[in-house]
């Protein structure tokens, strides 16, 4: 066997030795398979829509100028009799109930056949509110929750609203909204919360290998193992190859059949795998840099959360909509949670997310690297 | 093996001053020496985990500084600490260690045959007691028919009979023909063990000599003898270099007086304290 093909033949060796070693320790094979199922079975319980109306209760409307007001689909105006069970219902004492035949009833109890209506803000119109709508004072009923921004929001809707029902115009003139539209425009193809929890799932098995692949390559310190490879012809070189190329195919193994078991790799499979395959060499070198600073369980469970939270923050982030914050977009996981939800969610190809591509290649390049020393020097010096 | 004026600091410590010594095919050095004394850090260097600060180490050819895979490809090492697979099984730690060394097909079952533990190659290692542990060291040191044998404090903490068969492999492989650099704390076993031995303390080699020579150096030509008169039981020392010695023992043992007669060679651990001043253990 030549050089080239005898270091080849190690570095398999000591891959085969370590995902043999993993699928022992009964600890992380269990946090494995239980995150792995956990993670899947969450998918599909998710709910698979989008909740796109705003559902409002009204007092002191006729019905007919409550429909009027609900017109253009985003609004859900439901008629409510008066101020103390609109109050009842914002403060979740009672709940608005729609009957088979569209009326609305309030009630603790589900009436028979009825389906609950979820009302998120309230407002009540006075008495002379159709006679002089330009002094009456209008009530609107939020939850306590509601932030005082919002507040502010709510109330220059109101003003709108009552006088679109009185029939009045502005008192000035508006300019004409004009929208700039930032990215894809998902307006009536909004993103369910299961589609936007895929990344989030795809990143937290990463992260578990990650915590997996530390607490071997710290038992491997700790135990000297790594010594007695040492005095074969294996250099550590090989001994860190192996590492990586263990925890690699670890880590995008269980993120592919995660995928897998939820439909998700998108469009372009290939694509997918590959933001992955990056994703699961970034988590290794962080394994390195983790296993290599714990002394035991604890100490790599310890030092693997140091990483796990700043990485984690981008995969939260894509949970909501807007732009991130510049220094969200600055942590090395940003580029492939955007990547991701680019490719599988909104269904990017090769030219839309190249960039992304390299982007989270070089970190992972950065991170491993750094992984690769870090270790390298624990080795050598223990 | 050749070791010339080898020397290396831990920052400020001198661990090694600048040791010279040789072991040919089908000897074993024993390598004696306390704690600190700088036997690991020799090891270390001449397996090539360590680079040395000075002097030159020569492995069967190979300049140990080099970090030459041919030089490890023939060595083996077997460490004071276990540092085995626990997960995985006696069987599958040889031949893990066996494609290490490019050995494809390791007849596993014949080197556990040889330390006493074919019956339990399918255990797992962490299920092994620590006899068993240090037996299955010495084979995964043998998976490559090693030319150089490493031991460090191979018997350390071993009952009487894992001992014993350690020290039979011992003495197998140097019969094969394998350099063997022994290091323990056990004077009997150097003594019974060594062809030669070599006395290391604060980085520096006081003696590299057989132990007979080294006794025979430091010792008395005189045989104790313990003899019954009466009910009473006396000794008494008789110089090897009297003249009148073959005479006394003679008329000592006619008169069948004599309980036992025990020469009064100097032990290794005395010579050791004589030389250095120190103790060999701790």
């Amino acid at each position: 066997m030549n050089e080239k093909g005898s270091r080849l033949s190690i570095i398999g060796s000591i891959v085969a030795k370590d995902l043999r070693e993993y699928r022992r320790d009964r600890l992380w094979t269990f946090l494995t398979i239980l995150v792995l199922v956990l993670m899947a079975g969450l998918f599909w319980v998710l709910p698979d829509t989008v909740e796109e109306t705003i559902t409002i209760g009204v007092t002191g409307l006729e019905e007919t100028a409550a429909r009027a007001l609900a017109d253009d689909g985003a609004l859900d105006v439901v008629p409510v009799d008066t101020v103390g069970d609109l109050t009842a219902i914002i403060d979740d004492r009672l709940q608005a109930w729609r009957t088979p035949d569209d009326s609305v009833v309030v009630a603790l109890e589900p009436p028979s056949g009825a389906s609950k209506v979820d009302v998120t803000m309230g407002i009540s119109f006075p008495p002379d509110f159709f006679t002089d709508p330009t002094v009456a004072s209008v009530e609107v009923l939020v939850s306590g929750a509601v932030p005082p921004e919002v507040r502010t929001a709510l109330a220059g809707v109101v003003r709108e609203m009552a006088h679109a029902v009185a029939g009045s115009p502005l008192p000035v003139s508006a300019p004409e909204a004009l929208f700039t539209v930032l990215g894809e425009d998902r307006a009536g193809d909004q993103v369910s919360v299961r589609e936007q929890l895929r990344p989030l799932f795809v990143f937290l098995v990463l992260l578990m290998e990650m915590f997996a692949m530390s607490a071997l390559i710290a038992r491997e310190i700790a135990d000297r193992t790594v010594h007695a490879i040492l005095v074969t012809p294996a250099r550590i070189s090989d001994v860190l190859a192996a590492k990586g190329i263990a925890g690699t195919v670890s880590g995008f193994g269980q993120a592919v059949l995660l995928l897998v078991a939820i439909r998700s790799l998108g469009p372009s499979p290939l694509l997918t795998a590959a933001f992955v395959a990056v994703g699961a060499l970034m988590v290794s070198g962080t394994a390195m840099i983790a296993g290599s600073a714990g002394k035991d369980f604890v100490g790599t469970l310890f030092y693997g959360m140091i990483f796990m939270i700043p990485l984690m923050i981008p995969a939260f982030s894509a949970l909501f909509p807007g732009t991130a914050s510049p220094w969200i977009r600055a942590l090395p996981s940003y580029p492939l949670i955007r990547g991701l939800v680019d490719v599988i969610t909104l269904e990017a190809g090769w030219a839309d997310v190249a960039g992304k591509l390299g982007a989270v290649g070089a970190w992972c390049l950065a991170l491993f690297s750094a992984g690769w020393i870090v270790l390298k020097r624990k080795v050598e010096a223990t | 093996m050749i070791v010339e004026e080898l020397r290396h600091s831990y920052g400020a410590v001198e661990a090694l001053k600048g040791i010279s010594f040789e072991i040919r095919q089908g000897e074993i050095l024993g390598f004696l020496g306390p704690n600190g004394a700088g036997k690991s850090t020799t090891i270390k260097i001449l397996t090539g985990q360590l680079a040395p600060n000075g002097g030159r180490g020569s492995v069967l050819g190979f300049d140990v500084s080099a970090d030459d895979p041919r030089l490890q490809a023939q060595i083996g090492v077997c460490f004071e600490e276990k540092n085995l697979y626990e997960a995985m099984t006696g069987a599958e730690n040889l031949a893990f260690f066996g494609r290490l060394f490019g050995i494809r097909r390791l007849d596993s079952a014949a080197l556990l045959s040889r330390v006493g533990l074919a019956d339990r190659a399918d255990d797992r290692v962490k299920t092994y007691s620590k006899g068993m542990r240090q037996r299955l060291m010495m084979a995964r040191a043998l998976v490559n028919a090693p030319q150089v044998l490493f031991l460090d404090e191979p018997t350390a903490g071993l009952d009487p009979v894992s001992s014993d068969s350690v020290r039979r492999l011992i003495r197998e492989e140097a019969d094969r023909g394998a350099a063997v650099l022994l290091t323990t704390h056990d004077m009997a076993e150097a003594d019974e063990l060594s062809d030669r031995v070599a006395f290391l303390n604060d980085g520096e080699l006081y003696a590299v000599d057989t132990p007979e020579n080294l006794k025979l150096e430091h010792g008395r030509r005189a045989v104790r003898v313990r003899v019954r008169r009466g009910a009473e039981v006396t000794e008494e020392s008789i110089p090897l270099d009297d003249p009148d010695a073959s005479r006394r023992l003679a008329d000592l043992v006619s008169a069948g007086q004599v309980v036992t007669i025990h020469t009064e060679e100097a032990s290794l651990s005395s010579i050791f304290i004589e030389m250095t001043g120190r103790e060999l253990e701790g």
